[in-house]
């Protein structure tokens, strides 16, 4: 795991296996996404109160716990400094419907950490962004509460929890939800996506201090912006406009705070661009065409198995071998 | 004698015996065991009948007669075949049960559909194969989704809703499962389509 | 010529040593498609412990008339034969079973833990090796088989052989009851005999 060389470098361009070098470097990473985060965490206190800040503590303590428990049985050195367990768990925990029961919180940060991350052999070694791994996990294992329904809990006080969630209510029974709702955030959803304003910020900031490569935030939304543009001027999903595709669901959370994880992503800028395009085509295809309203997720999955082939492909390019 | 020995069917009489001794079995496991299996397939449609053409009473289904019949359809130019069961008491129609199959979420859904002998209403439904998920999509065999067809008038081709049903001809769709639940009423409207007027105007009788 | 193994031996190497699903990964197809619940993963042992146990002791009997390059076709006509028997057998009088399993009873004919143990044991010993041989696989076979099932029909589903035994408010793991479950616990089941194995290995010496 050593990269003595590359001490002071933030990323180590390597072939794969993608090690990130020293838990320190990761550890500054790590607190720059965690100073991101902090809008969207904040938005979501706001929008959903203490329910949104359960489920964030539940999935990051399990997530601690898991990769003590985990990386402690495969006799490595621990890597709970390194911050990359918290992040797992609180990027997890946004994406988590929030009235959903604790344990879903509690196997999908199981799953997320054991056979997302260390069964592969610990940070920088896993194929697929461990948070996604946990939350499709529980997305299949727990269908009725993670699918639409999961996301309306008539029960609660909080106002916005008692609406379907914008895609969903678009997706069943044509509703659509303004533009200003999806940008400040006073819809449902999951805790991490319902502002994009948040979104924005934390994601900016992140592209400043380059800690994320801008190149796959910018693919995804270029690509949606793009394809989205394409789907409404041909209307197959009338009144549901560009914007709406940029801001609604998880797609910016997801395009700053989900896609970039070093590890899972290609190394060079062109590889990291081609992987945000794709995984902007995906979330459309998703979107327009198949049972699920929201794509995020899988296509995030499908593209970082496509890491390797792309790291490959964009290198041989650049070395203008024939 | 060295050419009879070099021949391939000689060297072969190992294989061939034994293919002709099991083989020899297999007709005979076939034999004693097919009427069974045939029994097994048959019942699994006909204790289903009484159910489907709405008999309460059971001294009532055991007058009933039951014919099996092979419906043929012109559509687009191609002939269909439907199974269609005619089930009679005292010379007089008392419904029609058909089987049809179509693609669902996962694999094939299989119904057996009861129809009133004018293919006004429809009168029963079961699903009687299907693969769909478990706990999502395989709720579609439960009485509270397979309830929601009976008495529903054949004249709506139905759409499977999830927003609670407020027209005729309008279904529930199981939560989490809208394409399972979608398919089980594109079958049902297909056969519908197809076999309302030649069932219903009378002019299948047997 | 090695030393071949003792019935004995045989019967006992195919329970762990040499489990079938377990230490030499064969039979993957059953194991993963149904396992969902305990009575198919029955039915299923049940099955191939039949047609496992014909097979050998057929080909355990014709060993001597076996020519090498013909020796494949006789082994498949052989299974075959079992499979097809099991296959009319279940639809004669397990009818729900015989549907439920579907292609995965016919599919036992490719299964290669029956082709490989009349190559490895039954081609080559006695009627009582091939017997103990087929029974101790048989029953490798059968353990794997109700190791996952048990796994996964208790997670999936909240019961053990259909009967309830968590309680009702156990949120079902619809996953472990789909084809990613029977990956995700073959896998970790896997992993967890590797390790006593080694862990025990370690201790011998």
């Amino acid at each position: 795991m050593d990269n003595t060389e590359n001490k002071k470098s933030k990323l180590v361009v390597s072939h794969s296996p993608h090690v990130i070098s020293l838990s320190l470097s990761t550890r500054i990473m790590m607190t720059d996404v965690m100073i991101a985060l902090l809008p969207v965490i904040s938005m979501a206190y706001y929008v959903f109160g203490w329910l949104a800040i359960k489920q964030i503590l539940i999935s990051a303590g399990t997530c601690l716990v898991s990769e003590f428990i985990f990386v402690g049985m495969r006799k490595k050195s621990l890597t709970l400094t390194d911050f990359s367990a918290l992040i797992t768990g609180v990027i997890l925990g946004l994406s988590l419907p929030a009235p959903a029961p604790w344990y879903i919180a509690v196997v999908a940060s199981v799953t997320a950490i054991g056979l997302g991350k260390v069964i592969f052999g610990g940070l920088g070694m896993n194929i697929f962004n461990p948070a996604m791994v946990g939350r499709a996990f529980v997305m299949i294992a727990f269908a009725s509460v993670m699918a639409a329904s999961g996301y309306i809990d008539k029960s609660m006080s909080i106002d916005v929890m008692t609406m379907a969630t914008p895609l969903n209510a678009f997706k069943q029974s044509g509703i659509l939800t303004s533009c200003s709702d999806l940008i400040f955030g006073s819809i449902n959803g999951s805790p991490g996506e319902v502002s994009g304003i948040a979104c924005i910020l934390g994601g900016v900031y992140l592209c400043l201090r380059k800690t994320v490569s801008w190149q796959i935030p910018a693919g995804v939304i270029f690509s949606v912006l793009i394809l989205g543009y394409l789907a409404q001027i041909s209307g197959i999903q009338t009144g549901w406009t560009v914007l709406h595709q940029i801001f609604s669901g998880s797609l910016l959370f997801g395009a700053f705070f989900i896609a970039t994880d070093p590890v899972t992503s290609p190394l060079t800028p062109k590889g990291k661009f081609i992987f945000g395009a794709g995984v902007g085509i995906l979330i459309i295809i998703i979107r327009l065409f198949s049972g699920y309203p929201e794509g995020v997720m899988f296509a995030v999955l499908l593209m970082n198995s496509l890491t390797p082939l792309i790291n490959r492909w964009v290198k041989h390019r650049t070395m203008g071998e024939l | 004698m060295g050419k009879f020995k070099d021949n391939y069917i000689v060297k072969a009489w190992l294989v061939l015996s034994i293919a002709l001794i099991f083989g020899s079995s297999l007709a005979g496991v076939e034999i004693v065991l097919k009427p069974k299996i045939i029994a097994n397939k048959l019942n699994e449609t006909l204790s289903l009948i009484p159910y489907l053409i709405q008999e309460k009473e059971k001294e009532k289904s055991q007058n009933l007669k039951i014919t099996f019949n092979k419906v043929e359809i012109e559509k687009n130019e191609r002939k269909i075949f439907y199974n269609v069961i005619h089930t009679s008491r005292d010379g007089k129609t008392a419904g029609w049960v058909v089987k049809s199959k179509g693609p669902g979420y996962a694999d094939k859904v299989e119904l057996l559909i009861g129809f009133d002998p004018n293919m006004k209403y429809i009168t029963g439904l079961f699903v009687i194969d299907q693969k769909e998920t478990p706990g999502l999509g395989n709720k579609i065999i439960e009485n509270n989704f397979r309830n929601q067809f009976l008495r529903i008038n054949t004249e709506n081709s139905l759409v499977a809703v999830k927003t609670g049903k407020r027209h005729p001809g309008e279904i529930d769709a199981i939560t989490g499962a809208t394409i399972s639940s979608r398919s089980v009423c594109d079958i049902v409207n297909t056969v519908v389509k197809d076999l309302k007027q030649p069932l219903g105007s009378g002019s299948i009788k047997k | 010529m090695a030393e071949l193994p003792t019935p004995t031996e045989r019967f006992l190497q195919g329970i762990l040593p040499e489990n079938p699903v377990y230490r030499q990964l064969l039979g993957l197809c059953p194991t993963l498609a149904v396992t969902n619940n305990m009575k198919s993963a029955v039915t299923m042992a049940a099955a191939v412990a039949f047609v496992l146990f014909c097979a050998n002791i057929i080909i355990s009997l014709i060993r001597d008339l076996l020519k090498p390059h013909l020796r494949i076709v006789i082994f498949t006509l052989t299974i075959a034969t079992f499979v097809t028997i099991v296959d009319k057998f279940l639809a004669a009088y397990v009818y729900s079973m015989s549907k439920e399993l579907g292609p995965y009873i016919p599919l036992i004919i490719v299964n290669c833990i029956i082709i490989c143990r009349c190559e490895v044991c039954a081609s080559k010993q006695n009627v009582v090796a091939a017997a103990s041989d087929a029974v101790g696989q048989s029953l490798g076979f059968a353990l794997a088989l109700f190791s996952i099932a048990g796994v996964r029909e208790i997670l999936g589903t909240g019961a053990f052989f259909e009967l309830q035994i968590l309680p009702s408010s156990w949120p079902n793991w619809i996953i472990m009851v789909l084809p990613p479950g029977a990956f995700f616990t073959l896998g970790l089941l896997l992993g967890l005999v590797n390790w006593l194995s080694n862990r025990s290995g370690k201790k011998a010496t």
